[in-house]
C-alpha cells in the first residue's frame, strides 16, 4: 500500500524539461568548443587537418575520372534482383508496391513523424550549403564543375537561409540573424514542419529529378554480341515511371490510412498490419515473385481434403479445451495427441498429415493456458485456422514448381536475396530464441542443461563455420527422398546462430522482471505457462527491445557472409560477378563502396529508429 | 484449492510426503515436471541419432570417409604464409593454420584495445571537431559489415605500387607495396628464456617490493607510489638480466630431468591424479552446496532441481574416472605430451653462453627468378593479413570506444564531485576515482567483443589469409574429410572463447567491488 501511494505521489509532481542551455553566438562558440585551451587548440588544428586530408583523399577517389561508375549505374537491376526475367518484372513492382502501401498504412496508424521546428531545418540547409561548398573547393574538380557545384551549394544555403528568415517573420519574434537562433529552437513560438513531410518532399524531389536531371542511360543490350549501352540523357522509361507509380502509391495508402484511422477501433487495425508484416515476406515469395504453376487437382482432391479435417476437427478439440471445465482431463487428452502426433510422424505417409498433427498436438498443449469465455475461446479456435490455413498453403507453394525460369538455384538475388534472408532468419529465430531463453531459465534443470549447452556452443564459434557446415553437410543429414536446398539449409543454419544469441538478449530481459511479478501473477491462480504468457514475456520483451534491434541489425549485416558460400546476394555480385564483365574488369572499390553504402543505410536507420523506440518507450529512464 | 507446489512444499521431507501421498500421480507437479524433461530428453536424443544414422547410411552410400587420418597423412597444399608454407601433413597445415589465427587474434585484440579506448576519450572530448570525428568513425564503421569492409581494404591495397628493389616510404626501414608492408622486427633469440627466468625472479622481487611500499603508505600516509616501484624492480631485473642470464643455463638440466621421470612413470599415475582430482573436486562442490542449503538449524532444505544437480555432479565425476580407467590412451598421452614438452623446455636452455635474448632485423627485398619481393628478414604483413586486421581492429575498435563511453558516462556524477570536493585535482579524480569505476563496467563487454574479434578471424577466408577456417577449406577439399576437419574448427573457435572468457572473468572478478 505505501509503495503504491508513493508511486502516485511520484506521478503527480508537474515534469519540468531540463532547463535549455542557450545558445551561444558563433565566436563564442567556436572559443569554448574548440579553442579552450592550448591543448584544445592543437587538438582542433590537427583534427581539422586529418579531417581535411581524409575529404580531400575520398573525393580524389570518388571524382577520379578512372574510376568505372559506370558499373553500377548499369548494373543496378543485377544488384537488386540479379536476374530476374525482363518479361516478369513486374510482379517485383507489385511486391514493391504492397510494402509501401503497407509502409503508407502503418505510418499513418502508428502516427509516426515528430514536429521539427521549420528555423532547424533551414539551419540544417545552410551548413548543408556551406559543406557541400567546402567538399567542391576540396574536390579535384574542373574549373566550370566547380564554379557550377559552388553555385549549387549558394542556391541550397541561400534556401536554408530563406526557410529560416521565413520562420522566424511568421512567428513574430523579432531580432537579427544572430539572435533568431537561440530564440527558434527553444520554443513552440516557430513554425514546425512534421518530419512525414520532409521525407515525402525529398522522395518527392528525387522522383522529380528522375523525368528532370540527365542522370544518363546505362543499360546491358542483350543482342547476338552483348554491349553495354550508356549514354547521356534521362533515365529510362522502365525505371522512371515504376518509381513515379510506386510514390503516388505510397503518398496515397498514408493518405487512406489517415481517414481511415480514426473511423476504425485503433487495436484492431493495428493487429491487422502487424499480421499483414508478418504474412507479407512468405505471400509475395511464394505467391508473386515465385509465380508457383499450382496443380489444382491435386490442390482440391489431396491437400484441401486435409485442411478441411484438420479445421474442423482441430477446432473441435480446441474449443472443448479451451473450456475452463475440462480440468485436466484436457491435459490428458492433450498428451495423448501429442502422443498419437509423434507416433504418425514415424509412420510413412505425407508429410502435411504429419507437420499438421504435430501443430495440432501444440496448440492442444497449450490450449489451458489459453482458457477462458467466448470470446477469448473464439480467438483461439481461430489463431489455430490461420496457422493452419498459413502453413497449408507454404507447403503446397513450395512444393509447387514455378513458372519463373532463370539460371541457378533461387530465382532472386541481389538485394533481394540478402533481405529475404534476413527477415527470414528473423522469423524463424525469434521464437526459436524465445523458447531458449524460457528454458534457460527455467527450473527445470534438463531445459536449462540442454538449453546453455546448445546456446554456449553456438556462441564459442564462428557463424561461417556454421555457414559452412549446413551448406555442405545438411543433404547427408537427411532421410532419402527429402530434398533442401542449400539456400533453405544456410537460412536454417543462420537462424539457428540467430537463435542462441536472441536469447541471451532475452533472457537479459527475463532477468529483469522482478520477483514480484512472478508472485503476484501466481497469487491471482494463474499457471505457470499463463505467467509466462500474460505477465513475463510481454515486460522482459520491453525491456529487451534495445538489444533485440541491435541484434537483427546485426543478423542483417552479417548476411554478407553468404557471398563466402557462394550464394549470390548483392555482396557477391558486387564482388566476383561485376568486376568479371568485360567492360568493367576490376572495378571491385567502386562496387564493394557502393555495397557498403546500402548496407549503411540500412543498418544506420535501423539503429536510429531503435534509439527513437527508447526514447518513446522510456527505457533506460527509469 | 491452488494446486500445492513443489517449492512450497519442501519445508521438510515430511510433509513432501504427506502431501505426495494425497495428489494423485497425473496430478503431482513434481512428477509431472520430470516426465516432461525426460520425455524431452528422449525426443531430442532420438532426434540425433535419427539423424547421426542417416548420416552414416549416406556417408556409406557416398563412400564419404571421416576418419581423422588425414592429420597424419602427406598432403599436397601450399599456404600463403605462417610457420610452415609446405606443410607435410594435413594435421600440420591446420596447426599452421591456427597459428596463425592466434597471431592475428593477439595482435588484433591489442591494438583495438588501444585504439578503442581512444575513440571512447575522444568522443567523450570537449572539442567539437574531435568528438564529432570519433562519432563519425563509430557510426560508419559499426553499421557496414566486416566483410564488405574487408574486402573493400583488401581490393585498395592490391592497387599498392609494385615492389622493386628499392622502393618504400624509408628504403631499408619500410615499404609498402603490393606485396605487403615490410618493417623492421625485434624477435626473441636463443637467450631469450634464461632472460625471462630472471625477469620472472625480478616478478616476485616486485610483489615483495609493492607490499612493502603499501604497508609504509599504510602506515605513515606517505605517497610511495607502490606500482611506479613495482615496474621499476621489473625493470631492472630485465636490465640486469641481459647480461647476467647465461647464469641460468643449468635449468635445462632441470627440466631435462622431469622429462625424464614423466617417461619413466607407469600409466597408473596420471590415471590415479585424474580420478582422484574428479572425484575430490566433485566432493568438494557437493559439500559445499549441501552446506549453503542448510538451514541456521541445520535443517536441509533441497528442491527437486537442488538434487538434480548433486546427483548430476556426483555422476559427471563418476563417469570422468571410468572414462580415464578405461582410456588408457588418454593417461599415457598426457605422459607422453608433457615429456615431450619438457624436452622442448630442456632444448630451449641448451644454448652457449653468449646468445642474446633478443634480436633485430631489417626488412630486405630479394630478386628471386624474375620479380623481386620481400625477403625473410623484415616483419611482414602481407595483403590477406594487412586487410584483416585493419578489418577487425577498425571495427572492433567502434564497439570498444562505445564500451569506454559508456562506462564512463555510466559512473554517477556525484563520484566526481564528491572526489573534487575533498580537494583532488582533475587528473587525480581521473585516474584514481572514475577509471576504477568505469573499468569495472567496460570490461565485460569488451571481453564480449574479444570474443567476436578472435571469431571474425574467420572472415579472412574471403581474401585468401591462411587462417584456420582457410585451411581447412583446403584441406578438406583435398582430402574429402569435411565432418572432422568442421569438427576441428569448432574445438579450436571453443577452447579459444574459453580461454579468453576465463581470462576476462578472472579480471573481473578481481575487479568486482568487494561490498560489505
Amino acid at each position: 500500500m505505501s509503495e503504491l501511494s508513493s508511486t502516485t505521489g511520484n506521478l503527480e509532481v508537474p515534469y519540468t524539461p531540463p532547463p535549455v542551455t542557450p545558445k551561444l553566438p558563433p565566436r563564442e562558440w567556436i572559443r569554448a568548443n574548440l579553442f579552450s585551451s592550448p591543448f584544445n587548440s592543437t587538438l582542433t588544428v590537427v583534427s581539422g587537418l586529418v579531417i581535411l586530408g581524409i575529404l580531400r583523399g575520398l573525393l580524389s577517389f570518388l571524382f577520379n575520372p578512372i574510376r568505372q561508375w559506370d558499373a553500377t549505374a548499369t548494373n543496378l537491376r543485377l544488384l537488386m534482383t540479379q536476374a530476374y526475367p525482363e518479361e516478369q518484372y513486374i510482379r517485383v513492382w507489385v511486391s514493391t508496391a504492397v510494402i509501401l502501401i503497407l509502409s503508407g498504412l502503418s505510418l499513418a496508424v502508428w502516427r509516426a513523424g515528430s514536429a521539427v521546428p521549420l528555423s532547424k531545418v533551414g539551419r540544417n540547409l545552410v551548413a548543408t550549403g556551406a559543406t557541400m561548398a567546402l567538399l567542391t573547393l576540396l574536390a579535384p574538380f574542373s574549373a566550370s564543375a566547380t564554379v557550377q557545384w559552388l553555385i549549387a551549394s549558394a542556391v541550397v544555403a541561400a534556401g536554408g537561409e530563406g526557410i529560416r528568415r521565413f520562420s522566424a517573420i511568421r512567428s513574430g519574434s523579432v531580432g537579427s540573424a544572430g539572435s533568431v537562433g537561440s530564440g527558434g529552437s527553444s520554443g513552440d513560438d516557430g513554425r514546425t514542419v512534421t518530419t512525414l513531410t520532409l521525407l515525402g518532399v525529398a522522395l518527392t524531389g528525387l522522383v522529380v529529378s528522375l523525368w528532370v536531371v540527365p542522370y544518363g542511360h546505362h543499360s546491358f543490350i542483350l543482342d547476338r554480341t552483348p554491349r553495354v549501352m550508356a549514354e547521356p540523357g534521362t533515365v529510362a522509361m522502365t525505371t522512371k515511371l515504376p518509381w513515379t507509380v510506386m510514390l503516388v502509391i505510397l503518398v496515397a495508402a498514408y493518405f487512406l490510412g489517415r481517414s481511415l484511422r480514426d473511423r476504425l477501433p485503433t487495436n484492431a487495425t493495428r493487429a491487422t498490419l502487424l499480421v499483414s508484416w508478418l504474412l507479407a515476406p512468405p505471400v509475395l515469395l511464394y505467391l508473386v515473385l515465385r509465380d508457383p504453376s499450382f496443380d489444382m487437382g491435386h490442390v482440391l482432391g489431396t491437400d484441401l481434403p486435409i485442411f478441411g479435417a484438420y479445421a474442423v476437427g482441430g477446432a473441435v478439440l480446441l474449443s472443448w479445451l479451451t473450456r475452463p471445465t475440462t480440468g485436466e482431463v484436457g491435459r490428458i487428452v492433450a498428451a495423448l495427441v501429442l502422443i498419437v502426433g509423434f507416433c504418425l510422424f514415424l509412420q510413412p505417409m505425407r508429410m502435411i498429415v504429419r507437420i499438421d498433427m504435430l501443430m495440432l498436438a501444440c496448440f492442444a498443449l497449450a490450449a489451458p493456458t489459453f482458457a477462458g469465455g467466448q470470446r477469448a475461446r473464439r480467438r483461439y479456435v481461430v489463431g489455430w485456422l490461420g496457422v493452419l490455413g498459413v502453413s497449408s498453403w507454404l507447403i503446397t507453394a513450395i512444393n509447387t514448381p514455378s513458372t519463373v525460369d532463370v539460371p541457378g538455384d533461387f530465382f532472386m538475388g541481389g538485394l533481394s536475396l540478402t533481405l529475404l534472408v534476413a527477415i527470414f532468419t528473423l522469423v524463424v529465430s525469434f521464437p526459436l530464441g524465445i523458447l531458449l531463453a524460457l528454458a534457460r531459465t527455467s527450473t527445470m534443470p534438463i531445459f536449462r542443461l540442454l538449453a546453455t549447452w546448445f546456446i554456449e556452443f553456438v556462441r564459442g564459434v564462428p557463424l561461417i563455420t556454421i555457414l559452412i557446415f549446413f551448406s555442405i553437410m545438411v543433404p547427408l543429414f537427411l532421410p532419402r527422398g527429402m530434398h533442401l536446398s542449400e539456400l533453405a539449409a544456410v537460412v536454417v543454419g543462420y537462424s539457428l546462430f540467430s537463435a542462441a544469441y536472441l536469447a541471451e538478449n532475452v533472457r537479459g530481459g527475463l532477468q529483469s522482471i522482478t520477483r514480484g511479478q512472478h508472485e503476484a501473477a501466481e497469487a491471482v491462480g494463474m499457471t505457470t505457462g499463463q505467467k509466462t504468457v500474460f505477465i513475463v514475456l510481454p515486460q522482459a520483451l520491453r525491456a529487451a527491445i534495445p538489444p533485440l534491434v541491435g541484434q537483427c541489425i546485426g543478423v542483417f549485416k552479417e548476411t554478407s557472409l553468404l557471398a563466402i558460400i557462394g550464394l549470390f546476394d548483392v555482396l557477391y555480385i558486387a564482388r566476383a560477378v561485376m568486376p568479371n564483365q568485360t567492360e568493367f574488369m576490376g572495378s571491385t572499390r567502386e562496387n564493394v563502396l557502393f555495397v557498403s553504402l546500402i548496407y549503411w543505410i540500412f543498418a544506420y536507420q535501423m539503429s536510429k529508429a531503435s534509439q527513437r523506440i527508447e526514447k518513446r518507450t522510456g527505457l533506460g529512464e527509469r | 484449492m491452488t494446486q500445492p507446489t513443489h517449492s512450497s512444499s519442501t519445508g521438510s521431507s515430511n510433509t513432501h510426503a504427506a502431501v505426495s501421498a494425497r495428489v494423485p500421480l497425473w496430478r503431482d507437479v513434481v512428477v509431472l515436471k520430470w516426465v516432461t524433461q525426460v520425455a524431452l530428453l528422449a525426443v531430442v536424443l532420438g532426434t540425433m541419432w535419427f539423424l547421426a544414422s542417416q548420416a552414416g547410411d549416406n556417408l556409406r552410400a557416398r563412400n564419404i570417409n571421416t576418419d581423422f587420418d588425414f592429420i597424419e597423412r602427406p598432403v599436397d597444399i601450399q599456404l600463403g604464409e605462417g610457420i610452415d608454407t609446405h606443410p607435410d601433413t594435413g594435421g600440420r597445415a591446420l596447426w599452421t593454420g591456427m597459428v596463425n589465427t592466434l597471431r592475428l587474434s593477439i595482435a588484433g585484440i591489442a591494438v583495438a584495445t588501444v585504439l578503442g579506448v581512444i575513440v571512447g576519450l575522444a568522443r567523450l572530448s570537449d572539442n567539437w571537431l574531435v568528438s564529432r570525428l570519433a562519432s563519425t568513425w563509430v557510426e560508419v564503421l559499426r553499421n557496414v559489415p566486416l566483410l564488405v569492409q574487408m574486402i573493400f581494404y583488401f581490393s585498395v591495397l592490391t592497387t599498392l605500387p609494385r615492389v622493386g628493389l628499392d622502393t618504400g616510404p624509408i628504403n631499408g626501414w619500410l615499404h609498402i607495396s603490393n606485396k605487403g608492408i615490410s618493417m623492421p622486427r625485434v624477435f626473441i633469440a636463443d637467450g631469450f628464456y634464461q632472460w625471462l627466468v630472471v625477469v620472472l625472479i625480478g616478478a616476485v622481487a616486485a610483489r615483495f617490493v609493492h607490499r612493502r611500499r603499501t604497508r609504509i603508505h599504510d602506515e605513515t600516509g606517505a605517497n610511495t607510489s607502490p606500482m611506479l616501484w613495482a615496474i621499476g624492480t621489473v625493470a631492472l631485473f630485465g636490465l640486469v638480466g641481459l647480461f647476467v642470464h647465461p647464469a641460468f643455463s643449468w635449468l635445462g638440466g632441470v627440466f631435462g630431468a622431469v622429462a625424464e621421470l614423466l617417461d619413466s612413470l607407469p600409466v597408473i599415475v596420471p590415471q590415479v591424479v585424474l580420478a582422484a582430482a574428479a572425484i575430490g573436486l566433485a566432493a568438494r562442490w557437493i559439500l559445499r552446496f549441501l552446506a549453503a542449503h542448510r538451514s541456521a538449524r541445520g535443517h536441509l532444505a533441497l528442491t527437486d532441481d537442488d538434487w538434480f544437480r548433486v546427483i548430476f555432479t556426483a555422476a559427471a565425476s563418476l563417469a570422468i574416472v571410468f572414462l580415464v580407467v578405461r582410456w588408457t590412451g588418454l593417461s599415457s598421452w598426457i605422459l607422453n605430451s608433457g615429456r615431450d614438452l619438457f624436452h622442448v623446455i630442456e632444448a630451449k636452455f641448451d644454448v652457449d653462453g653468449a646468445a642474446r635474448p633478443f634480436d633485430a632485423m631489417r626488412p630486405d627485398i630479394v630478386q628471386k627468378g624474375k620479380f623481386p619481393n620481400y625477403g625473410v628478414n623484415g616483419l611482414t604483413l602481407s595483403l590477406g593479413f594487412a586487410a584483416v586486421f585493419f578489418g577487425v581492429v577498425f571495427y572492433t575498435s567502434a564497439f570498444i570506444g562505445e564500451n569506454v563511453r559508456g562506462g564512463i558516462l555510466a559512473v554517477p556524477k556525484g563520484q566526481t564531485e564528491a572526489a573534487l570536493a575533498v580537494g583532488l585535482t582533475r587528473g587525480q579524480v581521473i585516474r584514481r576515482v572514475v577509471l576504477p569505476q568505469a573499468f569495472r563496467i567496460i570490461l565485460p563487454p569488451t571481453g564480449n567483443q574479444y570474443l567476436n574479434l578472435t571469431k571474425n578471424t574467420s572472415l579472412a577466408i574471403a581474401v585468401g589469409y591462411s587462417e584456420i577456417v582457410q585451411v581447412g577449406t583446403t584441406v578438406f577439399n583435398q582430402t574429402g574429410r569435411t565432418l572432422p576437419v568442421v569438427a576441428i574448427w569448432m574445438l579450436f573457435y571453443l577452447s579459444c572463447s574459453l580461454t579468453i572468457s576465463v581470462i576476462v572473468n578472472w579480471f573481473n572478478v578481481r575487479m568486482q567491488l568487494v561490498e560489505r
